[in-house]
């Protein structure tokens, strides 16, 4: 980590510190997990699947549809996990580093509420699906090679707060969604509530790092933007998972996701999960008007 | 070159709008011509053309790397396994 090319990062974290503080809870005692979920109940909302809105859910059977819940839920959760390997590991490398010894207090209470939501995510998908779906393949030698060092420092903060944002969008929805199990509901409860903190925080390093990238060089800001609206595309993908299509008993699981990925239903579905990030790419300089196409 | 190949080809310059053309033998991964956040759906790509599954953990980055080596592992007759 080329830390001498950034600034230190100093961010008024106090309220944040303070509300991690007074509402710190026990993860492993405070759910009451039940021996099996109802069978006919959505694990997921099901507005929230990837065929909502398209004569694709329709044509599908009543089982089908809350397979297709079930084996979602178990997708959005193994994505939470997955990002959340991701994020630890870029955090943990830079926590009580001289760059971000300013912030290092808030990022232990950041580290150890992540480590806690991976554990009820995972618990929930091994208890009721059996099974985490794997991590996508990526590839090391990565995207982001052409950038400063500090923008791809601002790069790993950006998706670390652009996987948290679209994760609460769901989150939020499925909070307040009384037709699903009260263990599934709490989760996302639990998850909205330590988030709106996370969230907080990511915009303000996010924004302390697009400054020192744009008074370093302000013809990289575009680069970053092409950059962002690349990774918004890719997140939204990762939520159309063939094999829990498959799992579903959908046939034609690859074609079936190129078909829902175009579906001008979903395109509004996207806009709206990506509404307020790209609200806020915007509001800082950062948003997808910058890119050349 | 068949379809299949086509529909290969296609995808990598339809993402790299700059790029004239694309050599069998171009390092389609050293040269970002498939970075990272398209790597996912390239792997789709390839599912869907070949009708095989291919296991996100159990990957081998050399088959990818060129048209030639994407041929060699999925497009003829030996690759059928």
């Amino acid at each position: 980590m080329a830390v001498r090319e950034i600034e230190p990062i100093d961010l008024a974290l106090d309220r944040l510190e303070l509300m991690a503080e007074s509402g710190y809870y026990n993860p492993y005692t405070m759910f009451d997990w039940p021996e099996a979920i109802e069978p006919d109940k959505p694990w997921m909302s099901e507005s929230l699947t990837t065929l909502a809105g398209t004569p694709m859910w329709d044509e599908l059977t009543r089982e089908q549809q809350l397979a297709l819940t079930r084996y979602e839920a178990i997708n959005f959760f193994s994505l939470n996990i997955h990002g959340i390997r991701e994020l630890l590991s870029e955090v943990v490398m830079r926590i009580h580093d001289r760059t971000y010894a300013g912030v290092s207090e808030f990022l232990h209470h950041f580290i150890g509420e992540e480590n806690e939501h991976m554990w009820f995510f995972a618990q929930f998908c091994l208890r009721y699906g059996g099974k985490l779906y794997p991590a996508q393949p990526s590839l090391r030698a990565d995207s982001v090679e052409h950038l400063s060092a500090v923008a791809r420092e601002l790069i790993v903060f950006a998706r670390i707060l652009i996987f948290e944002e679209i994760v609460d969008h769901y989150n939020a929805h499925m909070a307040t969604d009384m037709g699903l199990p009260v263990i599934a509901r709490e989760i996302n409860r639990v998850h909205h509530q330590d988030e709106s903190r996370h969230v907080a925080f990511g915009r303000m390093i996010f924004v302390n790092l697009l400054e020192q990238v744009a008074k370093r060089d302000p013809d990289e800001v575009p680069l970053v933007a092409e950059y962002l609206e690349s990774y918004l595309t890719y997140s939204i993908g990762t939520l159309y998972n063939p094999a829990a299509y498959r799992d579903a008993g959908i046939p034609d699981a690859l074609a079936l996701r190129r078909r829902a990925l175009e579906h001008p239903a979903r395109l509004a579905a996207h806009e709206q999960i990506l509404k307020r990030t790209r609200k806020f790419l915007s509001k800082v300089g950062v948003g997808r008007e910058l890119v050349k196409r | 070159m068949n379809d299949q190949m086509r529909a290969v080809r296609d995808f990598i310059l339809q993402r790299n709008s700059t790029m004239d053309t694309l050599s069998d033998d171009l390092d389609l991964i050293d040269s970002r011509a498939i970075n990272s956040l398209a790597f996912v759906e390239f792997i789709f790509l390839l599912e869907e053309l070949t009708g095989e599954s291919i296991d996100p953990e159990d990957l081998d980055l050399d088959d990818f790397r060129t048209l030639t080596a994407i041929e060699a592992r999925f497009f003829t007759r030996e690759a059928v396994r």
